[in-house]
């Protein structure tokens, strides 16, 4: 078990021979053992060339980089930690901010959210969902942030899913999240349902989803 | 018939093809036929419901979810309760009326100068039928039994909602210590007696 649950909130990563675990900097809790800390730029890989591209995306966190042989808690401002394990075949879509860590043996990348072009980072920004979104590939586990905690959708291919951009947190799988406004009449006299803005998503995978519309 | 159930800090609501009236823009995720629409003047409780509701200050802004699909509901991360009606009327705090089925209606009750001082505007909302209402509560509500000769006090702030035969009071501990500023932060408090079901949330708007 990479990362062990200790509450909704608390998770514990065990650290082995030759086993890094990245996290966000600052959100260590407590460790056991020997284990060392070292800062790491950017949210890791991809050498300068991906540094940068992080930062102007604004997809960087400062993350660190924790060895040795124990363990150590992670946690966040009081944040719901979900653990997510990857099997190596279908990567991660989530925003950097909600990253709390994860094995360092798994990829991460930025890439421009959706395929719709121009027009769909546009309503990314408008929604602020903003216009990146951070890729994590290859097999391992991470442990996601979100306000009151998450709960699975599973999506089938020939069904839409729709998500509030603000209550999404992340995706697993062969899926495309597409950003549609459902502004009517209505909304414009002040008499709409508060759903103008949905994600859909569609595909095979699973979609993970917070209980509340606050974003980190 | 549609179903409401209360998955921690979400509501799962199964529409099958009835229309659910739920706050506004509380809808997280949704899968399968589902169209959202304002619920109109009143929120669909007819033109004096609405009008008693303005008066009473009352706010609750709601949608209507209709169609065959699954809507997840949330708000703030707050936990849900599913609370079963069978024609009696249940008394909520209307921030805390998060979604109703189709047989419920919403009304205003005045709770005359009760709520004045409390905070809690001067009126409470009922919800009064035969079907499923979901509630909102900041952590886990309990529900305290009230019985004759075992009255309930509680924090007008922690109050969420109650059922039953009820009458409520307004218990004021204002002494010269509070006019001091040596109070023990607790200045009013809801008395409840009669026979029924008190919810209350652990925490104080």
């Amino acid at each position: 078990m990479p990362f062990e649950s200790v509450n909704g909130k608390v998770v514990r990563a065990h650290l082995g021979t030759g086993r890094t675990v990245l996290s966000r900097r600052g959100a260590m809790l407590g460790y056991q053992g020997e284990v060392a800390f070292r800062p790491v730029s950017g949210t890791g890989g991809g050498g300068v060339r991906g540094v940068v591209g992080a930062a102007l995306a604004g997809e960087s966190q400062p993350m660190m980089a924790a060895t040795g042989s124990g363990s150590v808690l992670y946690g966040l401002r009081g944040l719901h930690v979900t653990v997510v394990d990857l099997d190596g075949r279908s990567p991660l879509l989530v925003e950097a901010d909600r990253l709390l860590a994860h094995d360092a043996d798994l990829q991460t990348s930025v890439q421009l959210i959706g395929s719709g072009g121009l027009r769909q980072a546009v309503r990314g920004a408008a929604t602020g969902q903003g216009l990146f979104t951070t890729r994590v590939a290859g097999a391992g586990a991470v442990a996601l942030l979100s306000h009151g905690g998450t709960f699975a959708l599973p999506v089938r291919p020939g069904e839409v899913v729709v998500v509030d951009p603000q209550a999404y947190v992340a995706s697993v799988g062969a899926l495309s999240v597409e950003l549609r406004a459902r502004v009517g009449w209505r909304d414009a006299v002040g008499r709409g349902s508060g759903e103008a803005f949905q994600l859909q998503v569609t595909g095979s995978g699973t979609v993970h989803v917070q209980a509340s519309e606050n974003k980190l | 018939m549609a179903t409401l159930s209360a998955r921690g800090r979400v509501l799962q609501v199964d529409l099958r093809g009835d229309a659910v009236r739920a706050v506004q823009g509380a809808m997280v995720a949704c899968t399968g036929e589902v169209e959202f629409t304002g619920a109109g003047l009143g929120g669909g409780d007819g033109l004096r419901a609405a009008l008693r509701r303005k008066a009473a200050g009352e706010g609750l802004a709601l949608m209507e979810c209709s169609g065959t699909g699954t809507v997840h509901l949330a708000v703030e991360a707050r936990h849900v309760e599913v609370v079963d009606l069978a024609g009696d009327t249940l008394s909520v705090e209307s921030e805390s009326l998060l979604a109703v089925t189709p047989g419920l209606r919403l009304d205003v009750r005045f709770a005359g100068l009760g709520g004045l001082s409390s905070g809690q505007g001067l009126a409470t909302t009922t919800v009064t039928g035969t079907g499923q209402a979901a509630l909102l509560s900041d952590g886990p509500a309990i529900a305290l039994e009230v019985a004759p000769g075992r009255s309930l006090v509680v924090d007008p702030d922690a109050f969420v909602a109650s059922r039953g035969s009820l009458t409520t009071t307004l218990v004021s501990g204002i002494s010269w210590r509070s006019l001091v500023g040596e109070g023990s932060g607790e200045p009013f408090s809801l008395r409840f007696d009669g026979t029924g079901v008190v919810l209350v949330q652990p925490a104080e708007r």
